[in-house]
């Protein structure tokens, strides 16, 4: 969703085209995040000739403030998208940053690693909003990433295990 | 205007920004230079929005106010005390992936 989307493409903006073919996952109900993405990868065609990029929707897994247990509902549904989505596609890298959508495709791209599929490195980069207190996605997601990035000191402190580079978008 | 694709054209040709405490609208007004003024409004607010707002403010890169006291700070404001807010560094991003990844 919007700011995510914003976030995400500035952290794709300095990768090489070896991160290729590059597979947009976003929630149904987004209506703005497509015409952002299709803009970054215009551009980004003008440099680099042989730019492949795929766009998939899934149920958004969770409304704002939308009560824990309903949530725990929500994101079981969005797995059953998610889950034969990302046996698809087989990533070996899932970067995600933060909306509730990044979960179910994180928790399906473990499940594929559980059961010796496909391994993939997950990268979860918290957004710059994101100063003293994580994300829901991010408290999850914290214990199942392989890196987790934060983009303010407090945050480093709080949470030990994160990495943190400064400000990364 | 309702929703435009981008405030882009709009910020640049402004001298003042007043913006809600989104993260978007902040960094894309503090990235083109503008003095900004964020209005918070804590009601209706999810509490992580003020976080953002309060660091940008802690660090002197933004004025804060909330609905009531906007027209107070805009009287009384000094821009000049503001500080440049530097870009963020996605390259640092992409060197610290292409090691976790194996592209050296």
């Amino acid at each position: 969703t919007g700011g995510h989307t914003t976030e995400i493409l500035r952290l794709l903006s300095c990768l090489s085209e070896s991160y290729s073919p590059r597979h947009y996952i976003f929630a149904d109900s987004d209506k703005m995040s497509e015409a952002k993405i299709c803009s970054f990868e215009q551009k980004r065609a003008e440099t680099f000739s042989n730019s492949q990029f795929t766009l998939d929707r899934i149920p958004r897994s969770r409304e704002v403030r939308q009560s824990w247990t309903s949530s725990v509902v929500t994101t079981l549904y969005s797995m059953l998208y998610s889950l034969p989505l990302t046996y698809k596609l087989k990533p070996d890298l899932v970067l995600c940053n933060g909306p509730g959508t990044c979960v179910p495709v994180c928790i399906s791209a473990l499940l594929l690693r559980l059961l010796g599929i496909k391994r993939a490195i997950i990268v979860y980069v918290e957004s710059i909003c994101r100063v003293e207190t994580l994300s829901l996605s991010g408290k999850i997601l914290y214990y199942f990433s392989d890196y987790f990035i934060v983009q303010w000191p407090n945050l480093k402190e709080k949470y030990p295990k994160s990495v943190y580079l400064g400000r990364i978008v | 205007f309702r929703f435009k694709d981008s405030l882009a054209e709009d910020l640049r040709r402004a001298d003042l920004v007043i913006s809600h405490a989104g993260a978007g609208s902040c960094l894309e007004s503090l990235e083109k230079g503008k003095p900004l003024v964020v209005v918070t409004n804590e009601k209706l607010m999810n509490n992580h929005q003020l976080e953002l707002a309060k660091q940008l403010h802690r660090d002197g890169h933004v004025l804060c106010c909330n609905c009531s006291t906007l027209v107070e700070t805009l009287q009384s404001m000094d821009l000049s005390t503001l500080k440049p807010f530097p870009p963020g560094q996605p390259e640092k991003f992409a060197l610290f992936l292409d090691k976790v990844v194996g592209f050296q």
